[in-house]
């Protein structure tokens, strides 16, 4: 489990993380959107001592990663998937880093084979594909069988193939226990891995539900078509109900379920042609998350169809 | 929320998910420790081709050089007819400095394998995982350190002797005066040569960590050993000009890997020990700016 409090990072007088406080359980993915410098890979860097926070704590299993004798025992990280030197094989690459917590070189052939590197692990890793020096990155990640892996856009650039991979990668491993807490900037994306969510914009925590929360809360309207949609525009006129008119004549009502917009038609004796739920995509509630922590600069970026986030008594 | 671990606190666990699953199997894992971290730089210092490189060059340019300043020196090669010292040297340093001429060139060429023990991992990116997993980060630098010094010096040792035999049969070919390894002072000429080599190596570690690029910290070693001692000369009123310039790295060096004393010059000891604070201030500056610095 990892927990941040109030972490806060500064650059200059820009802050670019900003009282972040949430907490990433174990046994499922979460995901960790937002954003091009929403300060992902910032928070990422100060999970694992690389940066040190301004203000706030970072923790894994109750302790910051630092003070962890064996700490790739805790945290296995992957936050630069091109980071190799060209002249070293993937092999003596991930010997060296095992070397530091004595970890023995089976482990290494271990890690090896469950990245499918088996094959190319004593050449050069200079002449790696992207997706090569993505499954490097990953065998480091879990060189130390963490009980959390936090991984930075690790699936940037691979294909489709290597998407599908990591996506499987990530879920046996939450299925295994572990805690993962991977960054994205693509909603589709963590649509398909992640059962949580974590959004950030703009530094500040926009929002920490369930994948099914956000799906369920996310703006609903409801399309109706009407030979007499004047009539029954003023019909459905109420306060909290907001209806527009579309360029076929359609109404789109938001505020009103469909059940009930059925049965007033029904009521009024008005024959109705279509009746459709429009549910706003993942996509869509996500675009209209970040945008709110845009708008809402300096103040509290939660929406009204965000779930207030779980939070730890300070 | 509770802090507990169990799976079972899992918000958002999906329907098909068991409650109870267990733990995974976890490996046995052993700390951090100073020597699975030497280990570990030992591995990464062998594993590439630029280190075996480097310090073969370094060799081979003692040897060569050596040779070639020998040859000249015997007579065996040509050379200018005023050239020599009284004892057969060009530049009338006594044989055993003709023979060690490449310590001239040499620590440029070690300096840089120092140098790039540390600048590579900035330049690969790789320095984040080194520190990752080793978050205290002074003992990746310690560990560099010593698998530095256990390589370099005991190859250099074994360069600079070589240098010396040879050079000495190839001046004894050509009837020049010979040095003998236990005339006074000889010895430590050349076990200090491997020594001042050994020491450019780790201060090209600390400016790399200092300066954590290739060549900045190239430059700034080229700067510190081989161009201010010639341009002090220009750049310092006359009066500062000995108490400073002998202070210098490679200034300071020389007064111990030289048989003969230079007036003016420090003592060996004296030389040895401005000479180590070149290497130890600069580590220590270096392992502020580690530990303080975001990686
Ligand atoms: N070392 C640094 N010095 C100054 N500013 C920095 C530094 N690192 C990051 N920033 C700034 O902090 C902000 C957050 O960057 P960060 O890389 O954490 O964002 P991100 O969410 O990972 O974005 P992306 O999706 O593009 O990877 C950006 O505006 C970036 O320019
Ligand atoms: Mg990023």
């Amino acid at each position: 489990m990892i927990e941040l409090h109030g972490l806060t990072k500064r650059y200059g007088d820009k802050t670019v993380v900003d009282d972040l406080t949430f907490t990433v359980e174990p046994g499922v993915v979460t995901g960790f959107l937002g954003p091009n410098g929403a300060g992902k890979s910032t928070t990422m860097r100060m999970l694992v001592g690389l940066e040190a926070p301004d203000a706030g704590r970072a923790t894994v299993n109750g302790r910051p990663y630092t003070e962890h004798a064996a700490p790739v025992h805790e945290i296995g990280v992957l936050l630069d998937a091109g980071a190799r030197h060209p002249g070293r094989s993937a092999r003596d690459h991930l010997l060296a880093l095992a070397a530091t917590h004595r970890i023995p070189a089976s482990r290494v052939d271990e890690v090896i084979d469950v990245v499918g590197l088996t094959e190319v692990a004593g050449q050069r890793s200079g002449g790696f594909s992207l997706g090569m020096g993505q499954r490097l990155g990953i065998a480091g990640a879990l060189l130390g069988d963490p009980a959390a892996v936090v991984l930075d856009e690790p699936v940037n650039g691979l294909d489709p193939e290597g998407i599908r991979w990591i996506r499987d990668l990530l879920r046996g491993l939450a299925d295994e226990g572990r805690t993962v807490f991977v960054s994205s900037h693509l909603m589709s994306e963590m649509a398909l891995t992640a059962e949580h969510l974590v959004v950030v914009g703009r530094g500040r925590l926009v929002a920490d539900t369930s994948v099914a929360d956000l799906v369920a809360r996310s703006a609903t309207s409801v399309r109706v078509r009407s030979p007499r949609a004047h009539e029954l525009r003023s019909l459905l006129a109420q306060r909290d109900v907001v209806v527009t008119t579309g360029a076929d004549g359609a109404l789109e009502v938001t505020g009103l379920r469909m059940e009930e917009i059925g049965d007033r038609a029904a009521g009024a004796g008005l024959a109705v042609h279509e009746l459709t739920l429009q549910q706003a995509s993942l996509e869509e509630a996500y675009l209209e998350l970040t945008a709110d922590a845009v708008e809402y600069h300096g103040s509290t970026t939660r929406t009204p169809t965000t779930p207030a986030p779980e939070r730890t008594a300070a | 929320m509770s802090t507990t671990l169990a799976p079972t606190a899992t918000p958002g666990a999906g329907p098909g998910r068991t409650s109870t699953a267990p733990e995974h199997a976890r490996h046995a894992s052993r700390a951090v420790s100073a020597a699975g971290v030497v280990r570990s730089e030992w591995i990464k210092l062998r594993s590439v081709r630029s280190s075996t490189t480097t310090l073969l060059a370094t060799a081979g340019v003692m040897l060569l050089f050596g040779a070639l300043a020998a040859a000249v020196g015997s007579g065996l090669l040509a050379t200018p007819p005023d050239a020599g010292g009284p004892d057969g040297g060009p530049g009338g340093g006594g044989p055993t400095a003709t023979v060690l001429a490449g310590s001239l060139l040499a620590p440029l060429v070690i300096g840089v394998l120092g140098v790039l023990t540390i600048t590579s991992e900035y330049a690969t990116g790789t320095i984040r995982s080194t520190m990752t997993f080793v978050p205290g980060r002074l003992p990746v630098l310690g560990a560099k350190v010593v698998v530095l010094t256990a390589v370099v010096l005991p190859v250099m040792v074994v360069a600079t002797l070589a240098t010396f035999f040879l050079g000495q049969l190839l001046l004894g070919a050509g009837d020049a005066p010979t040095a003998a390894i236990g005339d006074p002072g000889v010895l430590r000429a050349v076990l200090g040569t491997a020594a001042y080599l050994t020491g450019v190596a780790l201060l090209g570690l600390a400016l790399g960590t200092l300066l954590r690029s290739t060549a900045a910290a190239v430059s700034a070693l080229v700067a510190l050993v081989f161009l201010l001692p010639g341009l002090g000369g220009f750049l310092l009123p006359a009066s500062w000009q000995e108490d400073v310039l002998v202070h210098l790295p490679s200034n300071a060096a020389s007064s111990f890997t030289s048989v003969a004393q230079v007036p003016g010059a420090l003592s060996p000891t004296g030389g040895a020990l401005v000479f180590a604070a070149w290497v130890v201030i600069p580590l220590l500056l270096a392992a502020v700016a580690l530990r303080r610095r975001a990686v």
